[in-house]
């Protein structure tokens, strides 16, 4: 290795250039916007047609974004989010509202699967 | 010493209120969506931008200029006293003493608002011409003389004999300089008008205006402004420590 390159004012920054590259590389692959999960009753059934609400926040409050209904294995997918801090909400007829969950992701338009579902306090008939 | 530097990121990584009481040693459940917010709440990488050529700029001109008046300073010539006497006394003026001048000055020359403008009272240092002057010194008058003999000129004594020689004060200046500019406050705040072309001072301010109440956010801001200043201090501490007390015990 040359002398040059074996200096800590050579090695830091390129570590810290590559790093930032590689962060980068990986924000450019995985920010679609997606935002994907599962809604179910106090049982853990999925609730289908379900509405699910997106609010995403400007600095400190959440405003509404975005609505979708779940299908028939209660899922749910938003696309187009752009935003890195998110709330997501449940409502179903005879359910009433889910807890609103806050959603926070590491940079904007974050592909992102919800790892536990929405649950709603009540049970399906 | 550390503790504040903690108890900073220790804030920055938790959203517990600093006067909470009794006041918790260890982060209670500690995550970074506080410095996701920060990047994302205000365009915290255009401020970023903005201070680091600002303060390359300041440390490209404080390394030229100092080199330049040091190697002047440590000649002889008449009036040379006057001159140091004139910088140790400039030295005892507060900056917030010169501010309207220096904006006048600024203003005429039409850099408001600019990169230049912006590190325009930092471009030369008279700490820092100390410093490099005190490395001269240090330096054999011979080997200048052989520079000389072989027909360096004086630019080029400064170049390749003198600053290679002066590795210490020249991470000094670094440092310094570095530090001096990324944390100005009131001169920035004074000559922008336009809000694309503030500092990371600046934008502390302003989002501390916007989120008054989130403590987290704030702390991991602050330690988003400080951290490439430690940074840069790290880098260059054994050099710096040399630099500063190099010539402290001549007689």
């Amino acid at each position: 290795m040359p002398e040059w390159l074996n200096q800590r004012w050579v090695i830091v920054p390129l570590a810290m250039l590559t790093a930032v590259l590689a962060w980068n590389g990986y924000v450019a692959v995985n920010s679609g916007g997606k935002v994907e999960g599962q809604v179910v009753d106090a049982g853990g059934r999925p609730v289908a047609d379900a509405t699910v609400i997106l609010l995403d926040r400007h600095f400190v409050m959440h405003n509404e974004r975005q609505r979708t209904q779940t299908d028939s294995s209660g899922h749910f997918q938003f696309t187009g989010n752009d935003n890195h801090s998110l709330q997501l909400e449940a409502e179903a007829a005879g359910l009433g509202r889910s807890e609103r969950r806050l959603v926070r992701l590491w940079f904007r338009a974050q592909n992102v699967r919800l790892a536990e579902p929405l649950q709603f306090a009540g049970r399906l008939p | 010493m550390l503790l504040p530097f903690y108890w900073v990121f220790k804030t920055a990584v938790s959203n517990e209120n600093i006067y909470a009481y009794p006041p918790r040693l260890l982060p209670e459940s500690p995550h970074l969506f506080n410095f996701v917010d920060v990047w994302y709440f205000i365009p915290f990488p255009r401020y970023l931008l903005n201070s680091l050529i600002v303060s390359a700029l300041v440390v490209v001109c404080n390394l030229a200029f100092n080199a330049m008046a040091a190697y002047a300073l440590s000649k002889s010539f008449p009036g040379r006293r006057a001159v140091l006497l004139l910088f140790l006394s400039c030295m005892l003026i507060p900056f917030q003493a010169t501010i309207i001048p220096a904006y006048l000055i600024t203003s005429k020359l039409g850099l408001l608002n600019s990169y230049l403008g912006l590190a325009l009272p930092l471009l030369s240092t008279i700490v820092c011409i100390f410093v490099f002057k005190a490395a001269f010194e240090a330096v054999p008058q011979s080997l200048i003389d052989a520079a000389r003999i072989d027909g360096l000129a004086n630019r080029h004594i400064i170049l390749r004999v003198l600053m290679p020689l002066s590795k210490a004060a020249i991470a000094t200046n670094i440092v310094l300089a570095f530090i001096w500019s990324w944390n100005a406050f009131l001169w920035p705040l004074i000559i922008t008008r336009d809000p694309n072309m503030q500092t990371l001072p600046l934008g502390l301010a302003r989002f501390l205006s916007y989120l008054e109440d989130t403590t987290g956010a704030l702390y991991a801001f602050a330690a988003m402004v400080l951290a490439p200043s430690i940074f840069v201090f790290l880098m260059a501490q054994k050099e710096f420590i040399r630099g500063l007390t190099s010539g402290a015990t001549k007689g």
